[in-house]
């Protein structure tokens, strides 16, 4: 069942993405699913598509992803890392039986050593990403806020369907809000309104929108009205 | 500097401008299309540093909003940058943090699930509607914001009375 609560990362898709529904669209996110990491002996990350309906990435249903309108993503993160402190009792008892410090290359190839023998007996862990995309309206909902992850899923959405996401920010946000085309102009131009602190005179807001002129300190508003025409 | 940050400001005029319409007007809003929602801040406002040597100030629990504290980040000519808000449209209701510096949204919890909804399959629907919804309607109040501020006479204008608002009380 989807979820009640979280934070969401919104953007934007910028480019034409095949229906949802289609064969091409279930064929993207399978050139694009998740692979199994569970015997790795190394210390890595696999990234990938899986459907709500089934973690494995092996099949992607349209009626397991289907919202009405809205299409409901979700990525697989596994990461497989060798815990520290299964590293350091390994290299106590190491350092107990030769009655000294391992050099730095002696700790190298005791990792080595490790990583090879316990990997493949270590679970990694697992994270799924959830995101709910609309088509008709180009916006994604990415429940994630993570740099990290954001920076991840941008990638991985690239690599599928070749379209850039554009997260949506108060400029980007404004661009698609609707406003007049003038205002739009506008936007360009606007700077921050700098709010007279107490005490100041009431007569310094400012803002450097329009022509530049009106940022100087001490511009009364009407001043700053006259710069901005 | 990228573009979401440099404008990052506009985010917190937006929130900063949504304070001072509540104050004002009161917190309804007609959006458009049939949308009609209420608006109010909750018990969270984390006011954004006016200068580099300054630091966030964040307010938790009661009514920040009420509190000497938040007067006085007003009156010092800060920006509101995070604050949680509590959003209504008819029977359904939102609480969520705006971090207006993105315009991301936090922490959302979204309205109670349709008792009449059948299954997983239906709540799930009614979910993912409810979480578009909610980014739609953040997107219309923001466009209100708009309006105001990207009108050439903002400054000597509305920027000229919530200058005056931010600084009384």
């Amino acid at each position: 069942m989807f979820r009640r609560s979280g934070g969401t990362t919104a953007y934007f898709v910028e480019g034409k993405t095949p229906a949802t529904d289609s064969p091409a669209f279930a064929a993207a996110l399978t050139a694009q699913r998740f692979r199994s990491i569970e015997s790795a002996s190394s210390e890595e990350t696999s990234i990938g598509w899986v459907s709500p309906g089934d973690p494995t990435g092996e099949s992607f249903l349209v009626e397991d992803m289907a919202l009405d309108d809205a299409v409901w993503l979700r990525v697989r993160v596994d990461r497989k890392k060798l815990p520290a402190v299964w590293v350091g009792i390994h290299r106590t008892e190491a350092e107990r039986s030769r009655g000294r410090a391992l050099s730095a290359r002696e700790r190298k190839e005791l990792r080595v050593e490790l990583e090879q023998r316990l990997l493949p007996r270590i679970l990694p862990s697992v994270q799924l990403v959830d995101a709910l995309w609309h088509p008709g309206r180009k916006l994604l909902l990415l429940f994630a806020t993570s740099n990290a992850l954001r920076e991840e899923f941008q990638k991985l959405f690239v690599r599928s369907f070749g379209v850039q996401l554009v997260e949506a920010g108060p400029r980007e946000l404004a661009e698609h809000s609707g406003i007049a085309r003038d205002a739009l102009l506008y936007l360009n131009e606007v700077a921050p309104v700098r709010w007279p602190r107490l005490g100041e005179d009431r007569g310094a807001l400012a803002g450097s929108d329009g022509d530049g002129d009106a940022d100087e300190a001490g511009d009364t508003v009407d001043e700053l009205a006259e710069a901005n025409g | 500097m990228s573009d979401a940050t440099s404008f990052a400001f506009l985010g917190e005029e937006f929130l900063t401008w949504l304070w001072y319409r509540l104050e004002t007007e009161g917190g309804d809003f007609d959006l458009g299309d049939g949308h009609v929602v209420g608006v109010a801040l909750d018990d969270f406002l984390a006011f954004a540093p006016r200068d580099d040597d300054e630091t966030e100030h964040t307010l938790r629990k009661g009514v920040p909003s009420r509190s000497s504290s938040a007067r006085a980040a007003l009156r010092a000519g800060r920006r509101l940058r995070r604050a949680k808000l509590v959003l209504a449209k008819g029977e359904l209701q939102w609480s969520f943090v705006l971090d207006a510096s993105c315009m991301g949204l936090r922490s959302i919890k979204l309205p109670d699930d349709d008792e009449e909804a059948d299954g997983p399959a239906e709540r799930s629907l009614d979910r993912a509607a409810n979480f578009m919804l909610l980014h739609e309607l953040v997107t219309r109040l923001y466009r209100e914001f708009l309006r105001v501020r990207l009108r050439r006479d903002y400054l000597a204008s509305d920027g000229e009375r919530q200058a005056a608002w931010m600084a009384s009380g």
